[in-house]
């Protein structure tokens, strides 16, 4: 007899798998009701069932490579007509949350990560304290209150985050940590590609693939076929992510803005002839517009996001982890200090000690945001990209 | 009789439909001592008028021309007092109704003085008769004392029946008393549940009705309800008489020797579920081969079950049996983690929270999949196709569990018989070719000797004949406990596969049975399906030419055969079907209330007009069990149907004697139609093979048919089933279609 694959079952997965909230999934019986109902599931290898069996029978390896749980976008049709409430919506979500930490890189990070119910006074407070004791070292907290250098103007607002909080040393911390994390996706996708490579054959290239896929992901295309494609969550997500591509492209600009006349930038204003603004740009600017677009963006998805993870239970909206809460909080985080960061600037009566205050919280969050984002939920950006392109090179 | 009345109803569209006063004339020209019309006989008023005309013209037998007997039962019932025989015509769903879209007002008419003629006719040869009053003994004989046994002890003891309970085990408690708990029977059904073989072990030594008697066989039994003598091996050489029996003598494990595809007998590790109940009753499970604790058991399911090979039908209590193995070995050792393999987890029921709980137990792998091989090289490792995952994969464990499936303790009464004829042809016979034939089949039969349980001395075999797969049953679905012979109930694993609260409930259901039996023998009464009747066959025996046939066709064993091969009569067997009556060519069976010749002069009691185009004539021989309850039905959803078919009731196809078909078609009745259940393996007859057996005559008939220049298509047999009433229509009026095309019966007129 040909030698046939053992099941190599282990409990132990099982048992942290039903710890981070797919426990449901051991009441499944294969009906598969759930496979036939998923709009997303490609024809030649249908989700969630196969899924739902393997985390049941513990196959870990099995589960961390396969693309169905990031193909999954979650709306839960298989959850609401589960004959067995087994929620194989959350089962997914939560193969997603394992496969994160068991891809990470360095494993100790997601680990912690992946642990955040107990870490995440440790993974937020450590980069705000970070801030505050390089910003007591570089210029000594006792000198905010002699940093409303600005007479108050409508167009600029009462102070200047520059004159405190010099940009350079921003750029330091943050393309240290921008390096840091794509080095980690780069190995953490490397790996997963590679792993989707192992199940099925592909034929074309990731390059080939990315274009469609960015597409897809633009118009939120995929979203909108699922049946039950909850509104609210559809353009929740929608208004976070080009909150978040207008928010990149403020940032990107800025660096350009600051750094244009070097050699490493000057070739910026020779494609695209701006009129450099003068410093600091007032309020009025595209850029500037821009950004404060993307912050409303970002308000309102967040907000519209946050609204429905309130429903939770309801089984179109699944039930939240604490690995789902502490990413939608970071996000919220990041958003509402970065408004407040500006609103301040501008609100009449605000001292320099508050506004100073709320933007080194903000400059926390986001280091907190950046560093996790290989090990959050933030990585699906990596996992559901890659995956998407997998199907592409393999639907046929 | 000789004093008939007719009372003819006129309510529920009758009036409306016939002429009531030429229905009435007719019963008169018929030489009726008293007729009544009534807007409502079925009302007080209506039942108070044929009472007081039954007193008044001494009448001794009356007619009901109104509705089915189906209908307003309990109220004409009422009037059969002190004799008095009554026939009930349906003239309303045999006739108004159905023929209210007739073209001819005279063709209803017609019909329901044809109707009221041949009841007429019927009635006049009815006799009356006085019930059986036999000295019936209240003793239930349960033979088998596992759950089933024990259970039905104790309600038939609850009854205050004395019981008898044989045990051929030195112990009481049978196949399940080795069982160390038994799936849960209370909510929330997620847990094993304690044995209550213990408990009702000591309720039944405890009962001062209960008689135990245990190392204790059968040698004989003879008689019938009521009256059964018993013989007992037994230290004492025990005899005693019973009123009724229930067999619970329970299953044996399949033979696992016969799995070896499985891997058992390759290596000790490979058990089967009851030596793997053996471990967990000792406390100690380990693997057999070094004694070591396995790390994982796998379960399979349907170990030689629902397979072809084996036992083809599904054992029912294997995979909740497992999935309490799964729960007792996590008590035992949590550490010890369980692989299930199934074709499909069949946790019926409430069980189905038991799979549930089993399947959210740590340490638990549940699928499904097919066997394709076990190798056995230190571990055990078992090879699956078909799996969930798609894939062939392997489940390696240390142990390896064969829930095998049951094999039912009966044995096959009337295969038994046939060895026994065989072997006697083999010997006896004079053409070689069947001596040869016969020695064959007694050789292919010869392990069903010595099988014997219950001894019975009965013509057809010593033991309850079997179903297919060797359960000994009469219909499940229809006639829960029932079995061929009348009086003795099948329960438990015996008459079913089935597990241990279904075991319980069924000891419970054939004890209730084995004590209405014996209530109704008391009564003279048949039992289901005719409940309640006290008529019972009458043999003129001499004029009988031991033809055996009456010994050979009874569904039932009602009659032995004496050395001549002369039919000897238990009535109390008697279940009234008249399949012995429909197979007597010598017509000497008959009924009080039904006879061949009543049921002949049935069919010459009514005018065959000369004139085909106009009149084309058709009889019905319609079952009562299920094809006129189908009619009823029919004409009570408004079906309609051709006006030349005149419906004649009988207790089962298979009373219809083939002298009835000779007597229509010479009569000049354009056809017969033979309405009756379905038969075959999924057969529906209340009497096995009523239908069937008049099947078979009807081959014989079709040659003498064309004999006498006749086309056998004449005589048709239909088969239906109850719920098919949306046929009848379709039934009756496509008969009459095809009798047109063939013309009329050219007899018509001699």
């Amino acid at each position: 007899m040909a030698s046939i694959p053992v099941v190599q079952s282990s409990s132990e997965f099982r048992d942290t798998f039903f710890k981070r909230g797919g426990e449901k999934a051991a009441r499944c019986y294969q009906c598969a009701t759930c496979s036939s109902v998923c709009e997303l599931a490609p024809a030649n290898a249908p989700f969630p069932r196969r899924q739902v069996l393997m985390a049941q029978w513990g196959l870990e390896d099995q589960i961390i490579s396969d693309p169905g749980p990031w193909l999954c976008h979650q709306c839960n049709d298989c959850s609401v007509r589960c004959p067995r409430e087994v929620n194989p919506g959350d089962v997914m979500a939560a193969v997603r949350a394992v496969a994160v930490e068991k891809m990470a890189f360095p494993g100790f990070l997601g680990s912690m990560v992946g642990n955040v119910k107990k870490t995440w006074p440790l993974l937020v407070i450590t980069p705000i304290v970070f801030w505050f004791v390089v910003l007591f070292v570089t210029t000594g907290l006792g000198e905010i209150e002699g940093h409303s250098n600005l007479e108050p103007s409508a167009l600029l607002g009462q102070f200047f985050y520059d004159s405190y909080v010099p940009h350079s040393l921003i750029y330091i911390v943050y393309f240290a940590a921008v390096g840091w994390v794509a080095l980690a996706l780069f190995i953490q996708g490397s790996k997963f590609w590679k792993m989707l490579g192992t199940r099925q054959k592909r034929t074309g290239t990731l390059i080939g693939a990315l274009t469609g896929v960015f597409v897809s992901i633009a118009l939120h295309s995929k979203f909108s076929a699922c049946d039950h494609g909850v509104p609210k969550r559809r353009w929740g997500h929608f208004l976070v992510m080009w909150g978040f591509v207008g928010a990149a492209i403020t940032s990107g600009w800025a660096v350009v803005y600051l750094y244009g006349e070097t050699i490493f930038f000057s070739w910026f204003f020779k494609i695209f002839p701006f009129e450099k603004p003068g410093y600091p740009v007032e309020i009025t600017h595209w850029v500037k517009l821009l950004g404060n677009a993307s912050a409303v963006a970002l308000v309102v998805g967040g907000l519209l996001l946050w609204v429905n993870r309130r429903k939770t239970g309801d089984k179109l909206v699944g039930s939240s982890t604490p690995f789902d809460r502490f990413f939608l909080w970071i996000v919220l985080a990041v958003i509402g200090t970065g408004v407040f960061t500006e609103i301040f600037r501008f609100l009449p009566g605000i001292t320099p000690m508050v506004g100073f205050g709320v933007y080194i919280i903000h400059l926390g969050v986001v280091l907190c945001l950046f560093l996790t984002l290989p090990y959050s939920k933030f990585a699906h950006i990596l996992y559901r990209t890659l995956a998407m392109a997998h199907e592409r090179l393999t639907s046929n | 009789m000789d004093k008939l009345g007719v009372f003819l109803c006129t309510g529920c569209g009758i009036g409306d439909a016939v002429d009531v006063d030429e229905v009435i004339e007719a019963a008169d020209e018929q030489g009726c001592a008293a007729t009544l019309t009534h807007e409502c006989l079925c009302a007080p008023e209506g039942l108070e008028a044929i009472t007081a005309s039954v007193s008044e013209n001494e009448l001794n037998g009356i007619l009901v021309a109104a509705c089915s007997e189906r209908a307003k039962t309990e109220e004409f019932a009422s009037l059969t007092k002190d004799g008095l025989v009554m026939f009930r015509s349906a003239i309303r769903e045999h006739c108004a109704w159905p023929l209210k879209e007739a073209e001819d007002d005279e063709d209803k008419t017609l019909c329901a003085k044809d109707m009221v003629q041949m009841s007429l006719a019927r009635l006049d040869g009815m006799k009356s008769f006085e019930p059986l009053q036999e000295e019936v003994n209240d003793t239930v004989l349960v033979v088998g004392s596992g759950r089933a046994g024990l259970d039905a002890a104790v309600a038939a003891a609850g009854l205050a029946h004395p019981v008898v309970l044989v045990e051929t085990a030195d112990e009481l408690g049978g196949l399940l008393a080795l069982q160390k708990s038994i799936p849960p029977e209370e909510p929330p059904y997620d847990k094993p549940q304690p044995n209550p073989v213990p408990g009702l072990i000591q309720e039944v030594k405890a009962n001062d009705l209960i008689k135990v008697l245990t190392s204790t066989n059968i040698v004989k039994i003879n008689g019938q309800p009521g009256q059964f003598k018993v013989e007992l091996n037994g230290s004492s050489g025990l005899e005693m008489t019973v009123g009724a029996i229930v067999q619970a003598t329970g299953a044996r494990p399949y033979d696992a020797s016969k799995l070896t595809h499985l891997g058992y007998g390759s290596s000790p590790d490979v058990v089967t579920s009851h030596e793997f109940e053996k471990m967990l009753l000792d406390g100690a499970v380990s693997c057999p081969s070094d004694g070591r604790t396995p790390k994982r058991v796998t379960f399979i399911q349907c170990a030689g079950s629902r397979d072809p090979e084996h036992l083809i039908y599904c054992s029912s209590e294997c995979c909740v049996n497992t999935l309490r193995q799964v729960a007792e070995l996590k008590v035992l050792d949590p550490a010890i983690e369980s692989a299930i393999v199934h074709k499909d987890m069949r946790a019926a029921g409430l069980m189905e929270h038991f799979y549930l709980a089993t399947q959210e137990t740590t340490g638990v792998m549940i699928t499904r999949g097919e066997v394709n091989g076990v190798q056995t090289n230190g571990k055990v490792s078992v090879q699956l196709s078909d799996s969930l995952l798609g894939d062939n994969v392997a489940i390696e464990s240390d142990l390896l569990v064969l829930a095998v499936g049951m094999v039912p303790n009966a044995a096959d009464g009337e295969l038994i018989r046939e060895l026994h004829d065989s072997r006697h042809q083999a010997e006896h016979s004079e053409s070689s070719q069947v001596r040869e034939n016969s020695a064959a089949r007694a050789e292919e039969l010869v392990d069903h000797e010595g099988t014997e349980i219950l001894h019975l001395e009965y013509r057809q075999g010593p033991d309850l004949p079997a179903l297919k797969y060797g359960f000994p049953d009469s219909h499940f679905i229809c006639f829960p406990y029932e079995t061929r012979r009348t009086g003795i109930y099948a329960a438990g694993t015996v008459h079913a596969p089935m597990e241990s609260a279904q075991a319980g409930e069924d000891g419970f259901g054939a004890a209730l049975k084995a004590v209405q039996s014996i209530e109704m023998a008391k009564r003279g009464e048949a039992v289901h399906p005719r409940a309640g009747d006290t008529g019972y066959p009458d043999f003129f025996l001499q004029r009988c030419t031991q033809c055996k046939r009456c010994t050979e066709e009874c569904p039932f064993g009602t009659l032995n055969e004496d050395e001549k091969g002369t039919p000897e009569l238990f009535t109390l067997r008697c279940r009234r079907c008249g399949i012995c009556m429909g197979a007597c060519p010598e017509r000497i069976i008959s009924f009080p209330d039904y006879s061949v010749h009543q049921v002949a002069e049935m069919i010459k009691a009514f005018e065959v007009p000369e004139d085909y185009e106009e009149k084309p004539r058709i009889i019905a021989l319609m079952c009562e069990n299920d094809a006129l309850p189908a009619l009823d039905a029919a004409a009570a959803n408004g079906a309609t149907w051709n006006p030349w078919t005149r419906i004649i009731p009988v207790r089962c196809l298979g009373s219809m004697n083939i002298v009835w078909l000779a007597e229509a078609l010479s009569r000049g009745v354009d056809g017969v139609i033979l309405i009756g259940c379905k038969f075959g393996d999924d057969y529906q007859c209340h009497y096995i093979r009523g239908s069937e057996l008049a099947n078979t005559r009807l081959d014989n008939v079709g040659e003498t048919l064309e004999r006498l220049a006749l086309e056998p298509e004449r005589i048709k047999l239909v088969e239906l089933s109850h719920d098919e009433f949306g046929r009848i229509p379709t039934i009756l009026d496509e008969f009459s279609e095809e009798l047109d095309e063939m013309g009329p019966n050219p007899l018509k007129g001699f």
